[in-house]
């Protein structure tokens, strides 16, 4: 197949060969653009919070009745609460606490310990024995907290904590973490470490989403606070349809909202799947509107030449040579473009990564994009080919 | 000669309705992708005082623990926002034409039992200055005097939602509404104001506006705390509500309005004297750092508009040049399928403008066609977004600005994709194909 007069064909049809190259260029460009971001939003959704989300449901709690002004009534209200959630059908666990899985945010201090350089940041939440039994995450090293840990003066500090894994390995390492003492940035307040939970995420900026220091307290006041409760599998829907006219029958005098954990999570991530829609949308039609470009423009070729292909065939060209002839034409074509294509992706992969903090480019997806546009092309080809190839010799005869 | 033109160019569209649909949705799609994404990036980027944002300014003091930045990593940050003790001396200054401290807290309303039940909302605690300061128009009444901020007078100030909600949307001005254990009375009822997001308070992200604003100082008569952002590093003398607010906590978002640059210079060195006065009395121990950020740029380094968003807006753009291309190929081929008949024309005497123009009013016809159904089309796709988007946290439309900039769009693709087509007919000799025939 020789491939000189396929050039010189092309080279009477710049302008059209051109169009088609920029758009498989473009196209290749934002493929794989779109499918960089993607992973890039995939990556962070798939992190685990270490948790049973898919049992957890939280319930907020906020008072408006004077009487959560007192202490001893907010603690008798929750203790009566815990009592009356733990006693419904399907809950396994319940807690109350300030801590909620994949909020996008919490609360966190500023420490030191002896063992680590300077001063260290991460999340710190109270909570009460039993908080890690219903979020369902183990305590692999040392013990829960007690009742006796949480001191009696509500503003007093706690003197244990229970930490995250990767907290205790990048304070101490490898080295056993039990006894060692955490205090507060100035120095005060020391807390001795008794434990420690294997897995915990919860997203947080500053990069501490790994790093947890739990205290044990009293996690309410009068200004409201919420509980999590862990149910059976299959139990959710029953408890979360129970959950508030229990409460209620404790207590009338607050306001309740409801959420799984799930929802929390699907809220947290919603600006990321909004993304993943948005772009698999864009590569989708994307794709579909190049193909059929390409297929418009080759169809018009062919229509334009059916006189010379008449012709060729009557000289004795077979319908594979002009199969082969259009193909080829095609192949070229799209090569070129993927070539261009490749500076075009980094040019806007640069573009996006200088302008708006997005990440580079690994060269594989360049790869996979290259290929699965050759195929693209080569498959938006075929229709017309085909036609052109069954144009009779008889046509060649003809004027017009 | 102009309405011939198009007269023509719809016989010709009509002529060929598969080919003509395909031209017009071409473009519609480009248009749509391009409208939404750029659209959505307005929503976040649109100036939301109309030009005088310019002249707003967010004030932030490096308070922050000396061993250590408030971002670990880059020793050159700040906090976001600012102590208490630090607010009470920056409204001492008599340099901005206007400014003052907010947060937002949370309290009880309690609306007349025929109306509901108790609810929970946001409150907004803001100094007088607030409304005039952000443009913030009034459907009823006003906003309160300084005479409120001093005292602070009970009242408060309510959008038409919490209107609608308390009083059923009549003129509430001068009825009363309890919230926690106070009695407050309505001075004013927000109008048509609906920013896309608290911006006026940059650590809240993408949350709609507050319903409810009360005069500041009640925070010291009622012991509030904030309900939102909240950071320190050294904790307070003893746990009393007075120490609180002595501590070095930053808890407040400020802002000044500075519409000249002398003022914004003086300001400036003011907020530096105050500091270095302070250092004196030994705070502030870190290296003197203070920032007074007008509110584009203060929003630019927070990055408020999501990336991601902005790569859309990018991508989308690029989304439009492949469906003109496309449409390049189909015009070539339905132009050059016309030959023929346009070399008849040309030896009747149509001049090769003539034909250009003929050419390219067809090509307008379908961007504008396009545009059309791609803008119709975008608006839902945005409803269809902020349906997705969870508590319908901000609000997304296009403005008439927008629709503008996505009218031109289609126009710009049509001509693009026309003119090297209509060049390509128009310059056929006359008597070419006349022979032939």
């Amino acid at each position: 197949m020789a491939i000189g007069p396929i050039v010189r064909a092309m080279k009477h049809n710049r302008m059209r060969f051109s169009l088609i190259i920029l758009e498989i260029a473009i196209t290749l460009a934002i493929v794989t653009n779109c499918v960089n971001m993607i992973l890039a939003e995939r990556a962070k959704m798939k992190q685990k919070s270490g948790f049973d989300d898919d049992h957890l449901i939280t319930i907020f709690t906020t008072p408006f009745a004077p009487e959560f002004r007192e202490n001893s009534y907010v603690e008798n209200v929750v203790n009566a609460d815990l009592r009356a959630i733990k006693a419904m059908p399907g809950v396994k666990a319940a807690a109350v606490t300030y801590f909620l899985p994949w909020a996008g945010g919490g609360s966190s201090g500023i420490w030191k310990t002896e063992g680590y350089a300077g001063k260290f940041q991460a999340q710190i939440y109270a909570a009460r024995g039993g908080l890690f039994d219903t979020l369902g995450v183990k305590i692999t090293q040392g013990r829960d907290f007690r009742e006796n840990d949480t001191p009696v003066d509500p503003n007093a500090s706690t003197t244990v904590t229970i930490i995250s894994r990767a907290l205790a390995k990048k304070l101490w390492g490898d080295a056993n973490p039990l006894g060692r003492v955490i205090t507060s940035g100035e120095g005060d307040r020391p807390r001795t470490v008794i434990g420690v939970i294997d897995d915990f995420y919860n997203p947080y900026s500053w990069n501490i989403g790994e790093f947890v220091l739990f205290t044990p307290g009293r996690a309410y006041g009068g200004g409201g606070h919420s509980y999590l409760v862990r149910t059976e599998p299959g139990a959710m829907k029953a408890v979360a349809q129970q959950l508030e006219p229990t409460l209620v029958k404790v207590n009338a005098g607050r306001v309740f909202r409801l959420l799984t954990i799930a929802e929390v999570k699907k809220n947290f991530f919603a600006g990321g799947n909004l993304v993943i829609r948005g772009m698999t949308a864009v590569i989708v039609v994307l794709v579909f509107v190049t193909a059929l470009g390409i297929l418009g423009i080759t169809s018009l070729a062919v229509a334009e030449r059916t006189k010379q292909i008449g012709t060729r065939r009557a000289l004795g060209a077979t319908k594979g040579d002009i199969l082969k002839h259009f193909l080829t034409e095609n192949w070229i074509v799209t090569t070129i473009g993927l070539f261009l294509g490749i500076a075009a992706t980094y040019g806007l992969n640069f573009l996006l990564v200088t302008q708006v903090a997005d990440t580079k480019m690994p060269w594989y997806l360049v790869a996979i994009g290259m290929g699965v546009l050759w195929l693209n092309g080569l498959v938006a080809t075929i229709p017309p080919a085909l036609r052109a190839a069954s144009v009779s010799p008889a046509i060649a005869t003809r004027t017009v | 000669m102009f309405l011939y033109n198009i007269k023509i160019a719809i016989r010709s569209l009509r002529r060929n309705p598969v080919l003509t649909a395909l031209l017009i949705g071409a473009i519609a799609l480009g248009i749509c992708v391009s409208t939404t994404f750029i659209g959505l990036r307005r929503v976040f980027e649109k100036d939301p005082l109309s030009g005088k944002s310019q002249s707003l300014f967010y004030v932030r003091l490096d308070n922050w623990d000396p061993a250590r930045a408030y971002n670990a990593d880059d020793p050159r940050s700040l906090p976001i926002m600012i102590s208490y003790r630090d607010m009470r001396e920056l409204m001492k200054s008599d340099i901005p034409a206007r400014h003052g401290g907010t947060y937002r807290a949370s309290m009880f309303a309690h609306p007349d039992p025929k109306v509901g039940r108790p609810f929970n909302c946001d409150i907004r605690m803001v100094f007088s200055d607030f409304f005039p300061m952000f443009n913030i128009p009034f459907r009823y009444g006003s906003g309160w005097g300084k005479a409120a901020d001093a005292k602070p007078e009970p009242v408060v100030v309510i959008d038409q939602a919490m209107n609608e909600r308390l009083f059923g949307g009549v003129n509430s001005v001068g009825r009363t509404i309890r919230f926690d254990e106070r009695t407050y009375k309505v001075v004013g009822v927000i109008g048509d104001w609906t920013p896309p997001f608290r911006f006026y308070d940059i650590t809240q992200g993408v949350a709609k506006v507050e319903g409810v604003f009360m005069p500041f100082n009640f925070t010291q008569v009622l012991e509030l705390n904030t309900n939102g952002n909240s950071d320190g590093w050294k904790g307070q003398a003893d746990p009393t509500y007075a120490s609180f607010l002595q501590s070095e906590q930053t808890w407040i978002s400020y802002w000044a309005e500075l519409p000249t640059p002398e003022k914004q210079q003086a300001y400036r060195e003011w907020v530096n004297n105050y500091v270095r006065d302070q250092k004196k009395r030994g705070r502030f121990e870190r290296p003197l750092h203070t920032e007074v950020t007008s509110m584009p740029a203060v929003f630019e380094e927070y990055q408020l508009v999501p990336p991601a968003i902005k790569s859309m807006s990018v991508v989308s753009l690029l989304f439009l040049i492949v469906c003109s291309l496309n449409l390049v190929g189909l015009l070539l081929g339905k132009f050059l399928a016309r030959i023929p008949e346009v070399s008849v024309r040309r030896a009747l005497g149509a001049s090769r403008f003539q034909v250009f123009l003929q050419h390219v009013v067809e090509c307008e016809l379908v961007g504008i066609a396009g545009g059309a159904i791609g803008i119709a089309l975008s608006v839902g796709v945005l409803q269809l977004i902020e349906k997705i988007i969870p508590q319908n946290a901000i609000r997304i439309g296009l403005d008439a600005e927008m629709v503008f900039v996505s009218i031109f769009l289609s126009l710009v693709a049509g001509l693009l994709a026309g003119i090297y087509p209509s060049w390509r007919v128009c310059s056929v000799a006359p008597a070419m194909q006349l022979k032939v025939q």
